[in-house]
């Protein structure tokens, strides 16, 4: 069962570094003048959706989690999308706001119950 | 005198009896423009005019394409892509209200995009998706469909992104969510070494690289472990090119 939910947690994790990466991402983009908002992409399913979808199996679902594991949550996708986006900074990538993702981070462990 | 010939057994008229002769109201017939598109049903024909009487009705607009699984061939279509092309611009209250019109009139679900012509051409350099959905299209006037290919990296890398999703959770995606992820990193993929896009070329590429049918897929009757193991080295090969370009695109800057 412990095994089950840090399986959750990780699949949880991997959605959420991939979501807080797109939302930097395209902010940085946007200030291209080439940008177009994507309107065609629609049955793709987000990674938001996804680890909300997970969020919902782990427990306790009505309330935030134990103060340990919303650290562990929240410092792992902190460090893991901060190594994402270095790797575009390093390529060449312009804009990237890296003082950012604290903050998108809290804000959707917020909207998904987890701190 | 003239004289008009009917047929005999026609009840009601004797022989040499006077009638008036009036001229029918001719019904004008909407000619659609289409790409690639054989053989549309006719009652699909019917419903594309009447979502353009609609729409013509209530908005002024350049042009009005119809794409997506709508003109394949049978019925097993989700929903209808709807591509307007903005005249002016619109509340997004109007749109609501001529979706709500063309999903209670056809009793279909349909799917509004509003974009200007420019918008319409910058996806069409730039997102092979756009490519992808346009490469068989109906549409209410003729359109521009070949423009010189743009790379823009960055855009693609964010596109890329969103066929991420599949590695991290496999086991939760339905057998469409699946393909559409897989569609949207081939897209790319051919894309990027400037081979044909179209739904048969992505099919081909699909079976070639994957040994599956796109049904199969959609069955979601696929062996994860082989799967997964091809579709993470094709993404690491796209991303890789892609962020090579980004770093070469700003070498030359």
């Amino acid at each position: 069962m412990v095994q089950n939910r840090n399986k959750l947690i990780d699949i949880f994790i991997g959605n959420m570094i991939n979501s807080i990466v797109h939302i930097i991402l395209e902010r940085a983009i946007k200030k291209d003048k080439e940008y177009l908002a994507d309107k065609y992409r629609k049955e793709l399913i987000t990674s938001f959706e996804i680890a909300k979808s997970y969020r919902e199996k782990i427990n306790p679902i009505k309330v935030p989690l134990p103060e340990k594991d919303a650290f562990y949550i929240k410092n792992k996708i902190v460090k893991r999308v901060k190594a994402e986006l270095k790797i575009r900074i390093l390529k060449g990538y312009e804009n990237i706001n890296l003082n950012e993702i604290e903050n998108e981070v809290g804000k959707a462990l917020k909207e998904l119950n987890i701190l | 005198m003239d004289q008009i010939y009917i047929n005999k057994k026609r009840i009601g008229f004797n022989i040499g009896e006077y009638v008036v002769i009036k001229l029918i109201e001719k019904k004008p017939t909407e000619k659609l423009y289409s790409h690639n598109l054989k053989d549309l049903e006719p009652i699909k024909e019917e419903i594309i005019n009447k979502i353009i009487k609609i729409i013509d009705k209530k908005i002024e607009n350049k042009n009005i394409i119809i794409t997506g699984s709508f003109l394949d061939k049978g019925f097993k279509f989700n929903d209808i892509d709807i591509i307007i092309i903005k005249e002016s611009n619109v509340k997004f209250s109007s749109l609501k209200s001529i979706k709500d019109e063309i999903d209670g009139q056809t009793g279909i679900k349909s799917h509004i995009i509003y974009l200007t012509n420019e918008e319409l051409l910058a996806g069409l350099s730039t997102d092979p998706l756009y490519k992808l959905m346009l490469n068989k299209c109906a549409s209410k006037k003729r359109f521009i469909y070949k423009m010189k290919k743009k790379i823009n990296y960055k855009l693609l890398d964010l596109h890329l992104l969103k066929s991420k999703t599949l590695m991290d959770s496999f086991d939760i995606l339905n057998g469409d969510e699946k393909y559409y992820s897989l569609r949207n990193m081939v897209v790319i993929y051919l894309f990027l070494e400037n081979k044909e896009i179209s739904r048969d070329s992505i099919e081909k590429e699909i079976k070639v690289t994957f040994s599956l049918d796109v049904d199969k897929i959609r069955q979601n009757l696929i062996n994860k472990e082989d799967f997964i193991k091809k579709y993470k080295s094709m993404y690491n090969e796209v991303s890789r090119k892609i962020l090579e370009g980004v770093k070469n695109g700003s070498k030359q800057k």
